[in-house]
């Protein structure tokens, strides 16, 4: 396996700051919290970011960020959604969407390493397959949370419609991410050494 | 607004749990995790809320603080709670709320659920409020040396966690400047409908990745130049011990697990 360079390194560690201010980006911008049916749902880039992070990292490296990013939270520093952080995030019900990332990272990660250049359409692809991956794992790690260790019998129709917003929310935000991705994929031209194309 | 939480929750203090190796307290939360779902009656949950409060006096953390850092979940205690006082239609009718039949195995159930969450939360809570971020890495390392043999890259890990600590404080602080900036040239976004708030998205990330891929060049150049090459023979600045305080700790947690095996029903 090949090793991780210092460049891999120190991106894969700004992705990791990206996804925490991601996460709770309704903080600095109070005005991303939007009314969807009544409710005020803050805006989380989370997803975006573990999406952007599968793409630019690649599947590898991607997933690897992923996981740093859960074991700094575990490690008490607050960059969970709603500035949590420490271990009981996974016997919270929406544990399953923090795990989830590993395997949006990994799925847009794949599909972009099989990608030549990047284009709008399977970047947008990528993208989906993200939200995808992260709503079947979160909603089924929920439906399961509830049922056993929360001791709560919600029906699995329940447990999905309960998340229908936000679903509605990041597909929407799927959308600008898959544009933004095609503008900054195309400025980092090679995605394994996202360096040599930046001019000094 | 933003220092509150950056160091994350730690407390400084010198109280045993303090002093302990970090991978004592996450071996013993670990198994702690396992343990409370053996927990079954009344006399058992009384020994693992006995054992816990006791860590939690021992930390010399003020209590009123460590329930204070568990806003976040109260909610989910008290709704797990009160969802179960309806749901649940098991035993005998206890009292009427509004002709609404509350049943005693929905209390004993609700009760036993919510104290077990509590439980769980707390003690895992202990942790982060005792140990700094920097030593849960160190310890995370050294715990998972042996995923060396299957080729996961634990160095690499250690040293990311350590990178981003470094960056987490500093981009938030670049993410409040662009915020400030925007607000300083008259933009205001509080009107508008969900589509244009998530378009208005754009043209603030573009200056925080910008920012944020130069930090990561810079530092990147920054570690060849000092000739970074991985893991291999590299020397640590913090060793972790295990003393006899560590192994002290481990006896009295045995007992404590072996106790709840004979109470158990």
């Amino acid at each position: 396996m090949k090793k991780f360079t210092a460049a891999d390194l120190s991106m894969g560690a700004v992705f990791v700051g990206l996804m925490a201010i991601g996460a709770n980006i309704a903080v600095w911008f109070p005005f991303l919290a939007v009314p969807i049916g009544g409710v005020s749902v803050p805006l989380s880039l989370q997803t975006f970011f573990a999406i952007l992070a599968g793409l630019l990292l690649g599947k590898k490296l991607g997933v690897f960020t992923m996981f740093t990013y859960i074991m700094i939270g575990f490690a008490g520093v607050p960059v969970f959604a709603n500035m949590k952080s420490g271990l009981f995030v996974l016997f919270d019900y929406t544990g399953g969407f923090l795990l989830s990332f590993l395997a949006v990272a990994f799925i847009t990660g794949w599909i972009a390493d099989k990608m030549e250049r990047p284009k709008l359409l399977p970047l947008a692809g990528a993208a989906f397959a993200g939200v995808l991956a992260n709503y079947l794992i979160g909603v089924n790690y929920m439906y399961v949370a509830m049922n056993t260790w929360l001791g709560l019998h919600i029906s699995y129709q329940a447990a999905w419609l309960g998340m229908a917003p936000f679903l509605i929310k990041d597909v929407g935000l799927t959308m600008v991410a898959a544009a933004l991705m095609l503008k900054i994929a195309n400025s980092l031209q090679h995605r394994s050494a996202p360096f040599s194309s930046t001019p000094r | 607004m933003n220092n509150a939480f950056i160091i994350g929750q730690y407390v400084p203090g010198e109280s045993i749990v303090h002093r302990l190796d970090p991978r004592t307290k996450m071996i013993i939360i670990f198994l702690f995790v396992i343990v409370v779902f053996f927990a079954n009656s009344v006399w058992s949950y009384g020994l693992l809320t006995v054992f816990s409060l006791l860590c939690a006096l021992t930390t010399r953390i003020h209590f009123s603080y460590i329930l204070k850092g568990l806003t976040p979940v109260w909610f989910l205690i008290v709704f797990t709670l009160l969802l179960h006082l309806i749901v649940t239609k098991e035993g005998d009718v206890l009292f009427r709320v509004f002709s609404y039949p509350i049943y005693s195995g929905a209390v004993a159930q609700g009760a036993a659920i919510s104290l077990r969450f509590f439980l769980l939360i707390m003690v895992t809570s202990l942790l982060t409020l005792t140990t700094t971020p920097i030593e849960i890495t160190d310890a995370i390392e050294s715990l998972l040396q042996p995923l060396k043999k299957v080729k996961f890259p634990v160095h690499e890990l250690a040293l990311m966690m350590s990178i981003s600590l470094r960056f987490i404080p500093t981009l938030m602080q670049e993410t409040e400047k662009i915020s400030k900036a925007q607000a300083s040239r008259g933009v205001d976004f509080r009107t508008g409908t969900a589509k244009e708030r998530i378009q208005a998205v754009v043209p603030l990330l573009v200056p925080l990745f910008i920012s944020a891929f130069k930090r990561a060049e810079e530092l990147a150049m920054a570690m060849e130049a000092r000739g970074y090459q991985g893991g291999e023979g590299r020397t640590k600045l913090r060793e972790l011990k295990t003393g006899r305080l560590d192994i002290s700790v481990y006896a009295l947690f045995a007992v404590v697990v072996i106790l709840l095996f004979i109470i158990r029903d």
